[in-house]
């Protein structure tokens, strides 16, 4: 018989974990950053050294620019809508008193978030369809101007953006929904033989009490339209028509997979994880100080 | 526990022996039957357990020639099964067999180290043999012949007979002119209130235009030459039918669908589509050959894929040649024609019903796809599409846009 005890034994339990974090993604991080200085061919094992060239040709690039001020607006438009919007949601279901309703509501809003892209981008493909599509025949039917939708390089990007709200912000609705659930029922009552209304209520007890919900979806927020859109943009548009619809991600698999210039998407994917640490770590700054987890 | 002691059970000296007899026997019949029988993988991206693929792969198993070929549908893309390829070729396991687009032949050669069908002798030779010369300088890419020529396919008209009836024009006089074309459609526009036309919006369908006009995409040593006078004619000609609101410029799959629910009278695509549009229309389609400028030489071109070798070891290439051998054989070719797909070999098979205006643009003679060169060629034609699409589009001009589209491979393909 041996006991753990001290130190040690807190290393061993965590080690598995490290071990995995440290191959998985630090390792590969790191590796990553080494090949973008390099043009690597795959086939040969073949490194040239480039220096930061990558990197230049990457920021020179009118594809690259254009996909970085489209990211740039995906998030400005769908952070804030998929915090928003899902937190509405969430207290007007709450307000909802029959039980039944309020599970069909809530597996009506959550279905998007567990269908596949592929299936959701078939189905959007057939409403968008300008000639046979459902929006144009229902836009010309009520004596709207039928429109080019994904084909249109003005519209593309509202589309995507559009089908990624309708994809993703059923999971924060169940998050807030779950969260102000779990408010004590006693804060609540004391509020409310306070004279708070529901607007004060809302305001004064029940988002400040769902704050590490709220911080932590919007961490994961940011991620999820960062990555998750590329599905979305795959299936729909593949990036076009033009770039007007694609975003950094996509861009860096359209570097690697598709012209398999992997040096230069190496360098993309470097300038992709600098955006993203430096994005969360403004969002602990600006917002941690705010959340109550008590 | 006393269970399990009970159970136990004894082997004796015999038995052992027996057992032991038995293993090596069965060890040395595998052995010999892995030796003489060789796995190959074959990679394309045609989906379905009764597609002409699966069913040439399945009559070349059926002949037992000591060479078992695999299905690896890896995809629905060139791009994909080019990805994964890669993949297993930096693993040391490149697939025996591959489905390429022509238009990444020279990535194929450079890049994948797709092996030149001579350097197997005889045998490759007697591969050849079996193409028509015209398509054989489709797969021969600086000297080395990449592969065979398996689909062949050319940019054609499709028809919505009831559309043209509908409209008091006789399908069976199609226009022969991109000219005659836009007026007879201008026409029906007017009749029926439909969609009436639409084409693709890739390298493809443009690179028709601008050579039906004179011009070229790249010259003959791979320069991009996109801008000249006879390639502006041709682009405008293309971007003309937008103009005279005769095309709403929408995307591929849409296309289709649109067509195949009767709500398109005419549209320009691969005639290797025809028998999967067939089978979801519930009208009579009709395919013509693609309509020529006024006062110039048509000079069609055409696209497709081939099937090269990439295996390494002599076993697996061995394997493969057997394959390719039989592929072109005349069973194999006609399988292989229900894809929609264009007869590429010297033998004489039936055109399949409906093929005809396909066949006759072959016979007129077609210009290989445009095969981009070069480490970044894929990069080059990635730029040249995007500045297509602005042009369809209206953002740039088209003599603005072919110079921006030169302007940009011409640094890709340096």
């Amino acid at each position: 018989m041996f006991a753990l005890q001290g130190r040690y034994a807190a290393w061993l339990f965590v080690a598995p974990a490290i071990l995995l974090v440290a191959v998985f993604i630090y390792l590969p991080m790191v590796l990553n950053v080494g090949v973008s200085f390099y043009d690597w061919s795959v086939l040969r094992n073949e490194f040239t050294w480039k220096g930061v060239e990558n990197y230049l040709s990457t920021l020179d690039n009118i594809d690259f620019r254009s996909a970085f001020a489209n990211t740039a607006i995906y998030l400005a438009v769908l952070v804030p809508a998929q915090i928003a919007l899902p937190l509405l949601l969430a207290f007007l279901m709450l307000r909802v008193r029959n039980r039944l309703l309020v599970r069909a509501y809530r597996a009506a809003y959550f279905i998007p978030t567990i269908v596949s892209f592929s299936i959701a981008g078939v189905v959007w493909l057939w409403m968008f369809n300008p000639i046979v599509g459902f929006l144009n025949t229902f836009f010309e039917a009520i004596g709207l101007q039928s429109h080019r939708w994904l084909n249109d390089p003005d519209m593309a990007l509202w589309c995507v953006a559009a089908v990624a709200f309708w994809k993703g912000f059923g999971l924060n609705l169940i998050l807030y929904a779950a969260a102000l659930v779990g408010i004590p029922r006693e804060v609540v009552e004391a509020a409310d033989l306070d004279g708070a209304g529901p607007w004060t209520r809302a305001l004064r007890i029940e988002i400040p009490m769902i704050s590490p919900t709220l911080f932590f979806t919007g961490v994961t927020t940011v991620l999820i339209v960062m990555d998750e859109i590329v599905g979305v943009v795959d299936v729909l548009t593949e990036g076009g028509p033009y770039n007007s619809s694609s975003n950094l991600v996509y861009y860096l698999y359209d570097r690697a997979f598709r012209q398999f210039n992997f040096g230069e998407a190496a360098a993309v994917a470097t300038l992709i994880i600098a955006i993203v640490a430096v994005a969360t770590w403004l969002q602990f700054r600006a917002f941690e100080r705010y959340v109550h987890y008590q | 526990m006393t269970g399990m002691k009970n159970s136990k059970i004894k082997i004796g000296r015999r038995a052992a022996l027996g057992m032991g007899v038995s293993t090596a026997a069965v060890m040395v019949a595998g052995g010999a039957a892995r030796s003489a029988n060789a796995s190959i993988d074959i990679v394309h991206f045609f989906s379905g357990a009764d597609h002409p693929m699966e069913l040439v792969i399945k009559a070349f198993n059926a002949k037992n020639l000591g060479v078992t070929a695999v299905s690896r549908q890896e995809g629905t893309t060139y791009e994909a099964i080019t990805q994964k390829a890669m993949a297993g070729i930096a693993a040391g396991r490149p697939p025996a067999v591959m489905t390429t687009g022509w238009k990444l032949a020279s990535f194929a050669k450079h890049t994948l180290g797709a092996q030149d069908l001579r350097q197997f002798g005889a045998d490759g030779g007697a591969i050849i043999d079996n193409y028509k010369e015209s398509v054989v300088k489709l797969v021969t890419i600086e000297g080395s012949i990449v592969g065979i020529p398996w689909a062949l396919s050319t940019p054609v008209l499709y028809i919505n007979t009831e559309h043209w009836k509908a409209a008091g024009l006789d399908p069976a006089a199609i226009p022969t002119t991109i000219e005659d074309l836009y007026a007879k459609l201008g026409q029906m526009q007017q009749k029926t209130n439909k969609a009436v036309l639409a084409y693709e919006v890739n390298e493809w369908e443009p690179q028709a235009f601008i050579q039906n006009a004179g011009g070229d995409v790249l010259d003959g040593a791979g320069k991009p030459v996109m801008d000249s006078a006879a390639a502006v004619y041709g682009m405008q000609k293309f971007v003309e039918a937008k103009t005279r609101k005769l095309w709403n410029p929408i995307g591929l799959s849409e296309m289709l669908t649109a067509f195949q629910a009767g709500a398109l009278s005419a549209m320009v695509t691969s005639s290797a589509r025809l028998s999967g549009v067939k089978a979801q229309s519930a009208f009579e389609i009709k395919l013509a050959k693609m309509p020529g400028l006024e006062g110039r030489p048509r000079r069609m071109n055409s696209g497709g894929n081939f099937l090269s070798i990439l295996a390494r070891n002599k076993e697996q290439q061995a394997a493969a040649v057997q394959f390719l051998k039989f592929c072109a054989t005349p069973e194999a070719m006609k399988i292989w024609l229900g894809t929609g797909y264009l007869n590429t070999t010297k033998h004489d098979l039936p055109i399949p019903a409906g093929q005809e205006a396909a066949y006759a643009q072959l016979a007129d003679g077609l210009t290989p796809e445009t095969v981009w060169p070069g480490a970044r060629g894929l990069e080059a034609l990635k730029a040249h599409i995007d500045w297509i699409s602005r042009i369809v589009n209206g953002s740039v001009s088209v003599p603005d846009g072919l110079k921006g589209s030169k302007e940009a491979v011409a640094k890709l393909l340096v």
